[in-house]
């Protein structure tokens, strides 16, 4: 434990039940549950409800569903949609399900207000047309567009119709290699997407035209694993095979470039996220969580100095780690929860088919 | 080589494009010499720094080189490894050199062996040349002259007996079309119907979307029929058996040399094909530019018409220039109708995506199509129909996560005439249709005549705007090539354009009608089973 770090990482929940590695974890944007997938073809639904015993005086999660999806391959990745009521699985059998709460007559959606949903979640919709293994899905932030990418090397962009209905808008066959994650910017529709070619390609819509890919974003010297945009939608962070965490600044409307590298990781980084955070620091551009195949997690404060330029990077601070947080397992997977009032709170998914959750507190 | 589209592949964004590495050359199929006795030493297979394989065994250590497996695109139909086709493959089983080397080993006219050629060339590979000759030259030239001097080209350059074009055969293709939709409209078949034309949407439903077969009509393409044309019919008026013929077609797409290789294709007793070799536009600049023939010089008589062409020549259908499918149905399904009804048209999405309907005079609808060209657009047609109907959509997990996805399906089918499905579909896979086929000359980068109008077409020039829009904008002058510069596309088809056209057609079907109807104008399709999906990617 690094005692010189301000903050301090504390296991709040290990949730058991996935028969294989799990891959992914997705928080509910707006109610109190949890979705973790894995390579057993299931997901798995976790409700959080604050606990009133003194001794953990934390939130208590409990496990509440399971979807065996159907899917006949690995469910690699989830995503929520903005409003909190659909889940899409990104899955290696080629295929995107969408996943909605069968609505039952005498429940009317959340029944306490704790999320104790009664109906069965069944399958909406699917989306097929990759050729190969899905691995990354996304909804845009209005929650009317949803992108895919697979190994197939295209990134696909559906739009979200009423009735689970979903319109193809297009299929960029951008990336010379598989494509392992693809994020939304938060405000605008600006779509990216990360490739075992090394690359972060960035696209937008002609609207009198297709979606191209606008600039591409190269540095990384392997793979691209995992991308996620600054809550302020100023700044990209990415983490590759190369073990490092590049920072990607917004310079122009349509020009980014790298200001910053972490090198705070021993084995590839699998997964980044970029909360809010919750340290109430002026000028802060949230924290942002990375971890990997060193079984490490690592959160960085991001502040915006004064008399900022368009290219002066952002100050960075290692404000709190963890190791072996899986044990001797890799994470695949860390996440922050949106949810207001709980932006200090994580949850990552390992190889060693748990999933957990993690609070950050000032040491 | 800038200007040749040949050995070049395109890098729209729409396209079907093969994902994987072709792993059919590692294939090995031991030659019988090879049969060992019973108990000698086991082999093992070694891979040298050149990336030869060598068979090593393992008593003496004595390598052998094997050979490498020959692939033919009977592999490539039967392989779900790569959704269309590798075109490296296509470019070295048939190629503008294999032209050239079957037609230098024939033997001279008269003596035994000899073989009849003839080329066909689509009208679309046409219109790319006439566009390329045009922003090269400053003066217009279209497509009748074009058509000339690749006529002359042929024939005094490669020694062609005979060149046609293809238009025609559309339409002997178009005609059975219509009468497929007849059949299938009286309850011979299912509804909708979707264009059969384009074998890269073919080889596409074979391999991805078994559940969309039913529904591709099983008219044989202008090329096919062409090909049944010259070895059946104008074999039969030459006295010549279908292997005394060798039949060229010059195609705007690569997938044709695929379609043409299909075993349905193949004449088994005469061990020949329809449609020996196919070549794309590029190959056919090539070849021009091999023998240092000038397209842009003209040839004597180029205005002059015909004297004695078997079939009618450059006929349009109009409508779209990837054959006019839908039109030519909608024009006859106007023409048949008892009283007038009303065509409307609504554009879904950009002129990729439209959807035609007819109404009779109390506003119902009689007809619902669509013309649908593009991968992305390919794809929600897919879904659309496969909704509609009903059918199981793809392959994997679609089967098992039934019960929700089943109600939908009621509700959708319930929403009334708005929802109506379609009765037809104009699907072809590239963005454009044929005249952006990947076999097309690519647009000249900067020569005169041919500028980029970024600021015109109302895009931000972006620090690296790539080919996509250029060629974009070269599309629409191949697309004016086609249309030999009239108003694209021309007015609404007329049904009694081509009487006598239509009269020829009928005299082919009297005089072919040895043959059953069936195997002249109709084909088959077949699911591909994936099997190899995976191990061909390059990770």
């Amino acid at each position: 434990m690094d005692v010189d770090l301000p903050y301090a990482i504390h296991n709040i929940a290990a949730l058991e039940g996935h028969d294989e590695r799990a891959w992914h974890i997705a928080w509910n944007p707006t109610k109190p549950l949890l979705a973790s997938c894995s390579a057993d073809k299931s997901v798995r639904l976790y409700n959080y409800t604050s606990s009133s015993s003194l001794e953990s005086p934390d939130l208590k999660f409990s496990h509440i569903s399971t979807i065996p999806t159907g899917h006949s391959k690995t469910v690699r990745a989830l995503a929520w949609a903005p409003s909190g009521k659909t889940l899409a699985t990104a899955s290696f059998d080629s295929n995107i399900g969408v996943w909605e709460q069968e609505s039952s007559s005498d429940d009317d959606g959340d029944g306490d207000g704790h999320g104790h949903p009664s109906g069965e979640w069944e399958c909406a919709s699917l989306l097929e047309g990759h050729e190969t293994e899905c691995k990354s899905v996304a909804y845009s932030s209005s929650g009317t567009l949803l992108a895919s990418c697979s190994r197939d090397k295209t990134v696909w962009i559906w739009e979200v119709h009423p009735d689970s209905d979903f319109e193809c808008m297009s299929v960029l066959m951008e990336h010379t290699q598989d494509v392992k994650c693809v994020a939304w910017h938060p405000k605008e529709e600006i779509l990216a997407s990360a490739s075992y070619d090394d690359t972060i390609r960035l696209y937008i819509d002609d609207p009198s035209e297709d979606w191209y890919c606008f600039t591409t974003l190269t540095g990384h010297t392997s793979t691209v694993w995992s991308i996620s945009f600054s809550p302020c939608g100023n700044y990209l962070a990415s983490g590759s095979d190369d073990r490092t965490v590049r920072i990607w600044k917004r310079v122009e409307q349509h020009k980014w470039e790298c200001v910053s590298v972490l090198e705070e990781h021993e084995r590839s980084v699998y997964s980044v996220s970029w909360g809010v955070g919750k340290s109430g620091t002026a000028g802060s551009l949230g924290w942002l969580a990375s971890t990997g195949g060193d079984g490490r997690i690592n959160i960085w404060e991001f502040t915006e100095p004064p008399d900022t330029d368009a290219h002066t990077p952002p100050k960075h601070k290692l404000i709190a780690r963890m190791a072996s947080a899986h044990d001797v397992s890799d994470v695949n997977t860390i996440v922050w929860c949106p949810r207001a009032g709980h932006e200090d709170m994580l949850a990552t998914a390992g190889d060693d088919s748990t999933a957990r959750v993690w609070r950050i507190v000032a040491a | 080589m800038a200007f040749s589209g040949a050995l070049t592949l395109t890098d729209l964004n729409d396209f079907i494009t093969p994902a994987a590495a072709c792993i059919k050359p590692v294939e090995q199929v031991k030659s019988t010499e090879v049969a060992k006795a019973p108990g000698s030493a086991p082999t093992e297979i070694m891979i040298d720094s050149a990336g030869s394989y060598f068979e090593v065994e393992e008593a003496s250590k004595a390598g052998k080189k094997l050979e490498q497996a020959q692939i033919s695109l009977n592999d490539c139909l039967a392989c779900s490894g790569c959704i269309t086709s590798a075109e490296s493959v296509l470019i070295t089983l048939q190629s503008h050199t294999e032209v050239l080397s079957v037609l230098g080993a024939n033997p001279a006219p008269g003596e035994c062996g000899h073989k009849t050629p003839v080329l066909s060339i689509a009208p679309q590979a046409l219109a790319s040349l006439a566009a390329a000759l045009s922003s090269s030259s400053h003066t217009p030239t279209d497509m009748r002259r074009v058509y000339r001097r690749v006529q002359a080209f042929c024939a005094q350059a490669l020694g062609f007996a005979h060149v046609f074009d293809t238009t025609f055969a559309r339409h002997l293709a178009l005609r059975e079309h219509a009468r497929e939709f007849a059949e299938r409209r009286a309850g011979g078949g299912r509804l909708p119907m979707l264009a059969s034309a384009c074998p890269g949407w073919v080889c596409y439903a074979e391999k991805a979307h078994a559940e969309m077969l039913p529904f591709i009509a099983r008219t044989k393409s202008p090329q096919q029929v062409m090909g049944t044309l010259v070895k059946e019919w104008l074999g039969a008026k030459w006295g010549k058996r279908p292997d005394e013929i060798y039949h060229v077609s010059v195609m705007p797409c690569y997938d044709k040399k695929l379609e043409a290789s299909r075993t349905d294709f193949q004449n088994e007793l005469y061990a020949t094909r329809d449609v020996d070799c196919v070549i794309t536009t590029g190959e056919l600049e090539l070849l021009m530019r091999e023998k240092g023939w000038d397209l842009a010089l003209p040839v004597p008589g180029e205005l002059d018409a015909p004297p004695d062409a078997v079939f009618p020549e450059l006929m349009e259908h109009p409508g779209t220039s990837s054959g006019s499918y839908l039109h030519t149905l909608i024009a006859a399904l106007a023409a048949a109708a008892p009283a007038p009804v009303a065509h409307t048209t609504k554009i879904v999405r950009g002129a990729d995506y439209e959807e035609h309907t007819l109404t009779d005079a109390a506003g119902a609808v009689v007809f619902r199509g669509a013309k649908c060209y593009g991968f992305r657009n390919l794809q929600n047609v897919v879904r659309k129909v496969g909704r509609e109907a009903g059918v199981q959509v793809g392959r994997g997990a679609a089967g098992r996560m039934g019960g929700g996805l089943r109600a939908r399906v009621k509700k959708g089918a319930a929403a009334g005439e708005e929802g109506r499905g379609y009765d037809y579909v104009e699907v072809m896979a590239c963005p454009g249709g044929c005249v952006n086929g990947g076999g097309q000359l690519k647009p000249p980068a900067d020569a005169e005549g041919y500028e980029r109008d970024w600021a015109r077409s109302g895009v931000d020039v972006l620090p690296a705007p790539d080919a996509k829009w250029g060629d974009k904008e070269w599309n629409k002058r191949v697309e004016a090539a086609y249309w030999h510069d009239l108003p694209t596309p021309p007015a609404s088809p007329t049904p009694d354009a081509a009487p006598d056209a239509d009269e020829l057609a009928e005299r082919i079907v009297h005089e072919l009608s040895g043959e059953r109807r069936e195997k002249l104008f109709r084909t088959e399709y077949r699911a591909v089973e994936s099997q190899v999906l995976g191990l061909a990617v390059k990770w």
